[in-house]
């Protein structure tokens, strides 16, 4: 059955450019020169339907219009064209916590905050005791304190906690499971999976795109406010991280003269690539990768190697390569390097490295050659927050049951 | 859709959720004063600190005994305690779109629901200061008028015109908030040219009076206040309260229209 149907909505906002200072003359200035308004279409003409029990999940770049979408499916902001029809029970969670009043209770403010999202008193007052467990036992002792004395975590804890506790035929959710610590992530989109899995129908923005292929069926992806693509979520995750993600690195100098380097030392190519599997169109955890280089010996004959660095993005090194020492003669020398799958974790990585003297002097240091990000892949989970650690080894780790008697 | 469609179904929904209304009632009410040592006693002090300057300044100063022959302080208290009711509704229905604006960005429910629900605690504030007017004029030596039974009709009129304004005022404001600015102007002002701390004695006979009451409701509306409320009030006129009824109606039902007309595009501009 068809529970949403959105039919060529688009949304303009009208920008105004350059107010000038707040006066008397520009306001009047402004009701007769409508020139200064600039129109911009957050939302251009997207048409999608859902049956009942689809999960969707829409992602996209920042600004592609995926809360202005979700703020016109929760009925907070009319379309300026096109036209909308939602059957059911709506509840939107476009943030944590919406309506909490800082100088009420903790108490106060789940029935307030419950009847804001829609739940009825005595649908509040049953599950109560659920709602304040689920938060936790910090909330427990809390529980008749303002507010505003909460720490962040706490506010946001019991703003999910009733959250979780909704229980509409058709759930809009905006970047919620971007809350609280590592623990509480991990039992909230738990909490998410189970409400998922009940014949309920999910609108889900979120950039944990591993949340997003876990949960949903099927996908939105918005480019400037238009569709880009829509329909069963693997097909649409795989082309839009092949599309956000670059995998092909790549530097080529034709002279010596031109490339970066010095008197003795210059680079010609370089190369970076992962060794995807068949079908797969962006690089994750699992593929190994190739490095290349070419560089140019303009010195005599000497004896050199390459110190491979590999960063993470906050700065550490995570490993240092090097190749063994050779006696180079004036000429174009090659290296290669593979590196294993299974074995970066997902994040961002910048490649150096350097070409050594006698083990010792550093005759250049290439810094910053490479750029790249390895994307998350999981199986079969329930946890989707960030995977700790630098290196994502799939070490066998075997266990078993060896008695049944104590 | 006709407009009494779509006015039934906007009314449907609000019944559907009066939790909501009640609970964000309950929320300004129990905010209202917390941290204050005085707590709701300031619902006491306000009105009774006004009453005193008033009467200072009429009895000493201007040396005034009574008002066109009534108790002096009852004039002024019972003006006082319309003029409250009035204006804290007002100020607080204009202003409730904007300080609400956390909500109505990130949760759809009938927006009118945030102005009905920001009455409340003026309305609380009202019976508060009801009790010390009926105290005081049990003080004062005198009794209670037999029209007091007409009171819940004054309330109900003076909220429908407090609403309009204000409706009128939030559905403005939040593109414009030069209204903002406006707002305590048209208080400081109404107080003045509405018969508060005098009465309509020496207006209700010159012909503009009726011109008036059709701008300015609450002339009538405040004098069949008193009606209700201190014995023998003479002053008040059926032909002008029921120019000031058709006035109140007039622009509480445009304050709809206009509501309705504009809240979709409240989010756009909050």
């Amino acid at each position: 059955m068809q529970v949403i149907s959105v039919t060529s909505v688009s949304k303009k906002y009208k920008v105004y450019k350059n107010p000038g200072p707040v006066s008397l003359k520009n306001g009047i200035q402004e009701i007769f020169n409508n020139k200064t308004k600039q129109e911009f279409l957050a939302i251009n003409d997207v048409s999608f339907s859902l049956n009942s029990g689809d999960k969707l999940g829409i992602v996209g770049n920042n600004g592609a219009g995926k809360s202005t979408l979700l703020k016109i499916l929760s009925r907070i902001t009319k379309p300026t064209t096109g036209t909308i029809s939602v059957q059911g029970k709506v509840a939107s969670l476009l943030e944590v916590g919406t309506g909490f009043h800082p100088e009420l209770t903790g108490r106060e403010n789940i029935f307030l905050n419950g009847a804001i999202l829609g739940m009825k008193k005595n649908e509040i007052t049953a599950q109560f005791d659920e709602i304040v467990d689920f938060a936790g036992e910090q909330i427990i002792r809390f529980l008749d304190t303002p507010v505003k004395r909460y720490s962040s975590g706490m506010y946001v804890r019991l703003g999910f906690a009733i959250a979780a506790h909704l229980n509409p035929e058709i759930l809009i959710i905006d970047e919620v499971l971007a809350v609280g610590d590592a623990d509480f992530q991990k039992k909230s989109l738990g909490k998410m999976k189970e409400v998922a899995s009940r014949e309920k129908t999910i609108l889900f923005v979120s950039h944990n795109l591993t949340a997003v292929a876990n949960l949903c069926n099927k996908t939105l992806h918005l480019e400037k406010g238009k569709v880009k693509d829509f329909g069963d979520t693997g097909k649409i995750l795989t082309s839009y991280m092949a599309a956000l993600q670059n995998n092909v690195f790549e530097h080529q100098y034709d002279k010596p003269e031109n490339a970066p380097g010095n008197d003795l030392i210059r680079l010609k190519y370089a190369k970076l690539s992962p060794i995807l599997q068949e079908d797969q169109t962006y690089w994750d955890i699992r593929h190994p990768f190739k490095i290349e280089f070419e560089f140019w010996n303009l010195g005599n004959t000497q004896n050199l190697n390459i110190s491979l660095h590999v960063f993470a993005s906050t700065g550490e090194c995570i490993f240092n390569v090097g190749t063994e020492s050779i006696a180079c003669k004036y000429g174009l020398i090659r290296a290669n390097l593979e590196v294993p799958g299974n074995y970066l974790n997902d994040g961002n990585y910048v490649v150096s490295f350097m070409i050594v003297k006698d083990k010792s002097i550093i005759l250049y240091n290439f810094e910053e050659v490479f750029n790249f990000e390895i994307a998350d892949f999981r199986e079969d989970t329930t946890w989707y927050g960030k995977w700790p650690g630098y290196v994502r080894p799939s070490f066998s780790f075997p266990m078993e049951q060896i008695s049944e008697t104590i | 859709m006709g407009i009494i469609q779509r006015f039934s179904t906007q009314f449907k929904e609000i019944l559907h959720d009066s939790e909501l209304l009640l609970i964000l009632a309950k929320r300004d009410i129990s905010v209202r004063y917390k941290q204050t040592y005085l707590g709701i006693s300031w619902a006491i002090v306000r009105p009774v600190l006004t009453m005193l300057v008033f009467l200072f300044a009429f009895k000493n100063v201007a040396k005034i005994q009574d008002l066109s022959g009534y108790p002096i302080q009852l004039v002024i208290f019972s003006g006082i305690l319309f003029w409250n009711l009035f204006s804290t509704t007002f100020q607080s229905v204009s202003n409730s779109i904007l300080t609400n604006g956390n909500l109505i960005s990130k949760v759809y429910f009938p927006r009118l629901i945030i102005c009905l629900s920001s009455t409340a605690v003026s309305l609380v504030d009202f019976f508060v200061g009801l009790i010390v007017y009926l105290i005081l004029t049990f003080a004062l030596g005198h009794s209670i008028s037999i029209h007091i039974i007409f009171l819940p009709i004054a309330l109900i009129l003076t909220l429908l015109s407090s609403l309009g304004f204000g409706i009128l005022f939030a559905s403005f404001s939040v593109k414009y908030r030069d209204l903002l600015q406006l707002i305590p102007l048209v208080v400081q002002y109404g107080f003045f040219v509405t018969p508060i701390v005098y009465t309509s004695q020496s207006l209700i006979d010159s012909k503009w009076f009726i011109y008036y009451s059709i701008i300015n409701p609450l002339a009538g509306l405040v004098e069949f206040f008193r009606f209700g409320l201190i014995v023998d009030y003479r002053l008040f006129n059926i032909n002008i309260l029921l120019i000031s009824i058709g006035s109140t109606l007039f622009i509480f039902l445009l304050s709809l229209f206009v509501f309705h007309r504009r809240e979709d595009s409240f989010v756009d501009h909050l």
